[in-house]
């Protein structure tokens, strides 16, 4: 399994230069993101998701532990070459809008006639081609997010890294910016994606993980994690709803739940009973659930120590 | 190297108010050698032209000294080092953005001094070798500041540079003229301050040439410092 992006036991603590007090922003943080996937990074606000895509970048180097960007040590200049970056607060020189974009494109030892066109490609593709020719400086945080997108794919890149690209974006541009993930996706890329956004994330992502107070928290497919509660739904007609617990009745339709691995004994029950099935689900939950969840669960002793 | 100039003239183009406001002050000059009697006022426009070169010399140290902050403070050295750019290659970038920001500046100086000055006897070759002083003074003394504003804050950075570059001039006076070569930024300034009609300064290239190789020292080992630091963290 190639990996695109690896955090291996990673710990980052911030010094405060006055006093001698440390934040343990990620602690013994793993995690590995395979190439060609759209992965969802979570957490609530101060979880270590900016810290982590930060060190990731080479903005910071971690306390300890390490990682590897496309195979590179975190830091190196070659690597991300190949990387598309957004960060959370976009901020770029006030300049017009596609020089800025040449600009970055160039930084990344693009050029030439090459160059030109693809920026005005990118710039069309997040829908500020009317605005090519305005300075940056003068936008709106949405047109801002927008041109922070258009540079960070300037160079074609095989990993974009987006710490919450969809912030300050407008519902018609954030359904812009799903399909243009999803195709990025099926064009081979990978996509690093933080966000607050559960619902987005639900949709698009292959894999999420949840991180809380700088440790990782859950884990694995979106489609797991959502049927992870481990029950079915079956709904049935035609028997009295005090044949199985917890039922539901209305309309002549009963409602209940039961553990997966019960679920064949329940429908043989209801057959026996003669009843009618009508529909066997699993159940699922939502992102927001499990989210609630996580942050619900106490602190480890070892962050309660150093916070 | 492309992103290296890249950098350096993004950061030439950003500091151009300050720049075109230090260039009023050569007008100034320019303004004075228009209006007055060359030959009669040739040592006030000697004043004037002087008191430029002190004022690129101190900027230099705010261009050096304030570059990295800025740029972390306003977020955007982040959007410039998520793409194939070195910490290394960074820094080259201010190093030469702050000399070709004097140097423009040395040059509109030089051409301006070249005309007064000149008109007034003042040997022209001599203006450019002076403003050549100047430059390579200002390189100095602008690396040195961004050595220091890598780990301090712009105050404290420009701090430090002054005391650093006054150290030799101190030295310089009380323990030997050979004292003053050390760091010789104080020893190219006193160049230019010094010079006269009567005797237009006296620096050999010698000096010149050692400042270029300091400056190198000196950005190597920003270089050096400057891969190990946090550039995320908030700034102070
Ligand atoms: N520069 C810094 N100096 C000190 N502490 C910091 C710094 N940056 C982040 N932190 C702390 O590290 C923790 C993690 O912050 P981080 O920005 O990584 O969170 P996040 O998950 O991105 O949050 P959000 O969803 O709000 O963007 C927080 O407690 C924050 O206060
Ligand atoms: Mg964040």
């Amino acid at each position: 399994m190639s990996f695109v992006l690896e955090f291996e036991n990673v710990t980052k603590e911030y010094r405060s230069f006055a006093s001698k007090r440390r934040l343990r922003a990620l602690d013994s943080f793993s995690l590995a993101v395979e190439a060609g996937e759209i992965f969802g990074f979570l957490g609530p606000n101060g979880a270590g998701k900016s810290t982590a895509i930060h060190l990731a970048m080479g903005f910071m180097q971690p306390t300890s532990g390490n990682g590897r960007l496309l195979g590179e040590s975190f830091g190196d200049p070659g690597a991300r070459r190949r990387v598309g970056f957004l960060a959370e607060s976009v901020a770029l020189y006030h300049r017009r809008a596609e020089r800025l974009v040449r600009f970055y494109g160039a930084l990344n030892g693009m050029g030439g006639t090459q160059l030109d066109k693809r920026a005005r490609e990118v710039l069309e593709i997040v829908g500020l081609q009317d605005h090519a020719n305005r300075n940056a400086g003068k936008f709106s945080r949405g047109m801002l997010q927008r041109v922070g997108l258009a540079q960070a794919m300037v160079n074609d890149p095989e990993l974009l890294i987006l710490d919450e690209p969809t912030s300050a974006l407008d519902p018609l541009a954030r359904v812009m910016v799903r399909e243009l993930l999803i195709g990025a996706r099926n064009a081979g890329k990978t996509i690093f994606l933080s966000s607050h956004l559960l619902s987005e994330v639900e949709l698009i992502c292959d894999r999420v993980a949840m991180l809380h107070r700088g440790k990782l928290a859950r884990l694995g497919r979106t489609t797991d994690l959502l049927q992870a509660g481990g029950r079915t739904e079956i709904i049935v007609r035609a028997i009295a709803p005090s044949h199985f617990e917890g039922a539901a009745a209305r309309d002549g339709i009963v409602s209940f739940s039961v553990p997966t691995h019960g679920q064949r004994a329940a429908l043989e029950k209801v057959w026996n009973l003669g009843g009618e099935v009508v529909s066997v689900n699993p159940v699922r939950r939502s992102l927001e659930e499990i989210f609630l969840e996580v942050t619900a669960e106490p602190l480890s002793p070892l962050s309660k120590g150093v916070q | 190297m492309k992103p290296v100039l890249l950098i350096a003239i993004n950061f030439a183009r950003e500091q151009r108010w300050p720049i075109l406001t230090l260039l009023l002050w050569v007008l100034l000059l320019a303004f004075l050698g228009l209006v007055t009697d060359i030959h009669r006022e040739r040592e006030d426009l000697l004043f004037v032209f002087k008191q430029d070169a002190v004022y690129v010399l101190a900027f230099s140290v705010f261009f050096g000294g304030s570059a990295i902050y800025n740029e972390r403070r306003s977020r955007r050295i982040l959007g410039v080092l998520s793409k194939a750019v070195g910490r290394q290659q960074y820094l080259s970038g201010l190093v030469l953005g702050v000399t070709i920001a004097c140097a423009v500046y040395c040059f509109a100086l030089g051409m301006t001094g070249s005309w007064t000055l000149g008109s007034a006897s003042f040997p022209i070759s001599h203006v450019w070798f002076l403003m050549v002083c100047l430059l390579a003074a200002c390189a100095l003394a602008g690396t040195v500041a961004l050595m220091f504003s890598t780990f301090l804050n712009p105050f404290f950075a420009a701090g430090a540079t002054a005391i650093v570059l006054g150290f030799p001039a101190l030295a310089g006076h009380l323990l030997g003229p050979r004292w003053g070569l050390v760091i010789p930024v104080w020893e190219l300034g006193a160049t230019v301050i010094n010079s006269s009609f009567d005797s237009p300064g006296s620096a050999s290239w010698l000096v010149v040439g050692l400042a270029g190789a300091e400056t190198v020292a000196f950005w190597l080992l920003s270089a050096r410092i400057f891969a190990y630091v946090d550039i995320a963290v908030a700034v102070e």
